[in-house]
């Protein structure tokens, strides 16, 4: 009985190894093809030992302007989460405390909705109105994307913080608009974490709106590393290089609020 | 009270002189494609502001993304642009249709290839001076056709043989581009060989034998010599494995000879790398020689006058001299004959490239609107004869039903029948 | 009491009002647009003015086989990943769902795919599969098997395509389901255990059928995502080799933004749009039957 529990026992740890290990692989190979010269990525049979190089790394930041795009990334993603903070938050207070449904689908519709589906009304009314190639048409488009996930993840939070709260302060001759700004949104602290972490991270990735929309000067990150494949022959050490450069910030984001990142992906589906 | 007045007046006036000064520096907006020669260019631009006093308000862009700009711009009547770089077997029916080119009435054009001044001007006067040229060659390697003892083919008999005895299980025998629409263009020149074309006075007719045979021996060679995966192969994916030594024939466009033998990419040494002309065809050896880029004025441009300077400037003979000694395969013929730059160009390119001058055919895709759309449909031939390697018995059904789709894209553009 | 003010009065629409304009205005304002277009013949490459055609379009892309393929390849790719995606996701999320040393790690990894940014996956993906120089060949020959072609050819393209959309998001399922399971109360679990029941059988009638409602939103989530996929095929294979990758979506970039076709384009987008549309309120159908 005992052996044939730590057996089953090794075997639950193996197959848990051998998960993580097909998880893990591709960011592995990623990031060792990223030290590697030309030669020894294009080498048969694949390489495990060579001696790794930083001349990709060095090509990505200094050739390639990899900085600037960086910095276009993070502006877009910043300013449209921003601003659907702005937005959303009244937004989500409301569908949960006035049981809005038809809003809070309304809000869905935006994150079912294939993006292609607006995007060419946008590009045209945008090069119709001088707009190509601009931080205002690009952050309105990642708005669409970020504004759904503050809305679904703040309205559940909202639901878990108790009426009793703002009643009792509104009993004592507070407004509604101060009680949500004095009380509620103080002890929002972790849904709010919750909706900025995962929103940046889906505008961050991001490819299609910014391949329409922007151009040499807004370009941001997933452009320019596909850029990267069709601009010269295929550099395999660079484009991983890139690719090691545009994944970091999102995992390293992962990393420190880990949790808050599963609790927004997961909650919607648990609660229903 | 008076004295405030009158220095207020003063002021104003002022404030609105140097405002009109303001209006009258000189400014025009460039559109450049991201290509090694308007690299050049912009590197070059602040020369000319210093020399000219204008102002170029350049914005470099991928190819891609410039005809899209482009297009919307001037189709919208949104435009700026004075001067823009442009691909004339592109976009350039398509432009020229639309009246966005502005004629060229005052440039000298004798110093280009006269087959390729023939697609730049269209009726009475050029609609955009050539920047850059390039035509189909065969890249080889001499060490492997040493080895195998093969001589360099110079008929497509010859070109198959060689291919089938130098490939083996590490090396393929030849490659070229096998990615449906990408493929077209390096299809074109065995088409003209094998005596067919893809469009005649206006309407589609790759359907005729000497197209379909064309294309079955393209897929035949690469579906039975070609490296593997071949169909989702452009020149990217091609360059790397002949770098490698893993291809020993690649029948492509001249410009990649520079970036071949950079030693910094390639593990064959530069010596072993040959370039020849495409092999003949039973019916013709007229490989194309086009014009991959050039350079034009925007019709709706307000600063004419300034966007002709900049035009003048951009192609003139130094810049082209400064281009080809960067590895840029450049339009005017009077740089190939210049011997401080022949010194620096392999006499293969040369060789080459005044063969083509002379034979070569100035168009590699249908020349029309719908250029994408018509690449696509071809490239749908060119799949499915290299997956049945050459023997596919749809393919002249196929291609009938391609060129009815091609003619109707030029019927719907108004290009069907006009030569 | 004080005297409620006109914001506090109206708070039940001033509150949701800027978000609500936002959305009119970026979301339902561009597809009455498209809807709008499909009725015209605008093409950006001719030149000629907008005209009203009516249901020419329609007609057209109808019987365009390009199109009929298109859709047929979309509900796939989508089906196939997603069923795959969801057997997998839950075995996995039963397999951990007990503690052990480093479950936080595991469930860190697990994590990484979800938020990797699907153009690179894309092509870290592409270099695994290149013919020639790829691992997955690599792997294949070394175990005797003979390499394929794997994107490169029509015939694997989509199953390839589909490895790669269950690498990146089997763990969003396995996460949600290992949440759903944490949820689950102990009683019935013991009472089965009390009856003698296998440990096959308390996964088979009591694991399973309690965690179903949760599985089945996961589902949807994947199954609205994976219709619309666009990332990962555009930048492994823009809809190739020919059109065997070309889904719904791809069709319909290329005829706006490569093609200029607007008016046919927008016919495109219009039926990705109700594609979506129907299947997510088919499957909302599904849950909610499924839950009473």
């Amino acid at each position: 009985m005992n052996k044939n529990n730590r057996l089953q026992n090794a075997l639950f740890y193996v197959v848990v190894v051998f998960i993580s290990l097909v998880v893990l692989f591709p960011f592995l190979w990623m990031l060792s093809s990223s030290f590697k010269t030309q030669t020894d990525i294009i080498a048969w049979p694949p390489k495990l030992i060579f001696s790794p190089t930083l001349q990709n790394y060095a090509k990505v930041f200094g050739e390639q302007d990899f900085l600037k795009y960086f910095i276009n990334s993070t502006v877009v993603g910043g300013l449209a989460v921003g601003l659907s903070l702005v937005i959303g938050l009244p937004a989500a207070y409301a569908i949960s405390r006035f049981t809005q449904r038809r809003l809070a689908l309304f809000i869905l519709l935006a994150r079912l909705m294939p993006g292609i589906s607006f995007l060419m009304p946008w590009y045209i009314i945008a090069s119709r109105l001088d707009l190509m190639d601009t931080y205002v048409a690009l952050v309105l488009s990642h708005m669409l994307i970020a504004l759904p996930i503050v809305v679904w993840i703040m309205s559940a939070y909202f639901n878990s913080i108790p009426v009793e709260l703002e009643e009792s302060a509104m009993v004592d001759g507070a407004t509604r608009q101060y009680a949500f700004w004095a009380i509620i949104l103080p002890m929002s602290g972790p849904g709010i974490i919750t909706a900025v972490t995962l929103s940046f991270i889906f505008s961050w990735n991001n490819f299609m709106f910014s391949q329409v929309l922007s151009m040499e000067k807004t370009k941001t990150l997933p452009i320019a590393v596909y850029n990267f494949v069709s601009y010269a022959e295929v550099d395999w050490g660079g484009v991983m290089a890139a690719a090691v450069a545009i994944m970091a910030p999102a995992i390293i984001l992962t990393m420190i609020f880990q949790k808050f990142v599963v609790k927004g992906l997961t909650m919607g589906a648990v609660k229903g | 009270m008076k004295k405030i007045l009158a220095s207020t007046v003063v002021l104003m006036s002022s404030l609105c002189l140097s405002a009109t000064a303001f209006a009258q520096t000189k400014e025009i907006r460039v559109l450049l494609a991201n290509h090694p020669y308007g690299e050049l260019l912009k590197a070059a631009i602040p020369d000319f502001e210093k020399q000219s006093g204008i102002k170029v308000n350049f914005e470099s862009l991928q190819e891609g993304q410039l005809t899209t700009k482009l297009t919307t711009e001037f189709a919208t009547k949104s435009s700026s642009v004075d001067v823009f770089m442009t691909r004339p077997l592109q976009e350039g029916k398509m432009f020229n249709r639309n009246g966005w080119y502005e004629p060229l009435t005052t440039q000298d054009f004798s110093d280009y290839p006269k087959n390729v001044m023939s697609v730049a001007a269209a009726g009475s006067a050029p609609f955009l001076v050539p920047l850059v040229t390039e035509w189909q060659v065969l890249y080889y390697r001499k060490d492997l056709f040493q080895a195998a003892g093969v001589e360099v083919p110079k008929t497509f008999t010859e070109l198959e043989a060689a291919a089938k005895k130098l490939n083996s299980d590490t090396v393929a025998g030849i490659a070229s581009r096998g990615k449906g629409a990408a493929a077209v263009t390096q299809l074109s020149s065995y088409v003209y060989n094998f005596g067919g074309q893809y469009i005649d006075k206006g309407v589609a007719v790759f359907d005729s034998a000497p197209a379909v045979e064309a294309i079955r021996y393209y897929g035949k060679l690469l579906g039975s010599y070609g490296p593997k995966g071949v169909t989702s192969m452009s020149w990217e994916n091609i360059m790397p494995l002949f770098q490698a030594g893993k291809v020993a024939m690649w029948t492509d466009a001249s410009v990649f000879y520079g970036q071949i033998v950079d030693p910094a990419k390639t593990q064959v040494p530069a010596a072993n790398f040959g370039i020849a002309n495409l092999p003949a065809g039973p019916k013709a050896s007229s490989p194309f020689l086009v014009t991959s880029w050039g350079i034009a004025v925007a019709k709706q441009s307000k600063n004419k006058e300034l966007a002709f300077k900049f035009l003048d400037w951009a192609t003139s003979k130094e810049l082209a001299a400064k281009g080809m000694l960067s590895n840029i395969t450049m339009a005017r013929s009077s740089v190939w004959k210049d011997p401080k730059v022949l010194e620096s160009v392999n006499p293969g390119l040369v060789a080459t490239r005044a063969y083509a001058a002379e034979n070569g055919n100035p168009l590699d895709r249908p020349y029309m609107s719908a250029v994408g759309e018509a690449r696509d449909q071809i490239g749908e031939l060119v799949i499915e004869s290299i997956n049945t390697k050459g023997e596919s018995a749809n393919l002249a059904a196929m291609a009938k039903d391609k060129v009815g789709r091609v003619n109707d894209l030029l019927k719907d553009s108004g290009e069907y029948g006009q030569p | 009491m004080h005297k409620p003010s006109f914001i506090e009065k109206n708070i039940r629409i001033l509150f949701p009002l800027p978000a609500f304009l936002f959305i009119a205005l970026l979301m339902i304002f561009p597809i009455v647009y498209t809807l709008a277009l499909s009725f015209t013949s605008w093409n950006l490459t001719s030149g000629a003015p907008m005209r009203f055609i009516g249901l020419r379009n329609y007609g057209q892309i109808l019987l365009e086989p390009r199109f009929v393929d298109a859709i047929v390849r979309t509900l796939t790719f989508t089906i196939c990943a997603v069923v795959i995606e969801a057997v997998l996701g839950t075995a996995i999320a039963i397999i951990l769902n007990r503690a052990f040393i480093g479950k936080s790690l595991a469930k860190l990894l697990l994590l990484l795919p979800l938020v990797s940014t699907p153009v690179a996956v894309g092509i870290i993906f592409n270099l695994f599969y290149d013919p020639t120089i790829g691992l997955a060949n690599f792997a294949l020959s070394s175990l005797g098997l003979p390499q394929g072609l794997w994107v490169s050819s029509a015939a694997t393209v989509i199953p390839s395509l589909i490895i790669v959309d269950v690498w990146q998001w089997t763990p969003m399922i396995t996460l949600i389901v290992l949440a759903g399971l944490a949820g689950l109360s102990e009683e019935p679990f013991e009472a089965a255990r009390v009856d003698g029941a296998t440990q096959w059988q308390v996964l088979r009638y009591v694991t399973i059928p309690m965690v179903m409602p949760v599985i089945l939103t996961a589902v949807i989530l994947r199954l609205i995502d994976a219709l619309k996929t666009f990332d990962i095929i555009f930048a492994m294979t823009g809809g190739g080799p020919g059109y065997a990758s070309e889904t719904l979506n791809i069709m319909g970039f290329k005829y706006s933004f490569e093609y200029f076709r607007m008016g046919q384009a927008s016919v495109i987008l219009i039926a990705l749009f109700f594609l979506v549309l129907l299947c997510s309120m088919g499957i909302m159908k599904l849950r909610s039957s499924s839950e009473n």
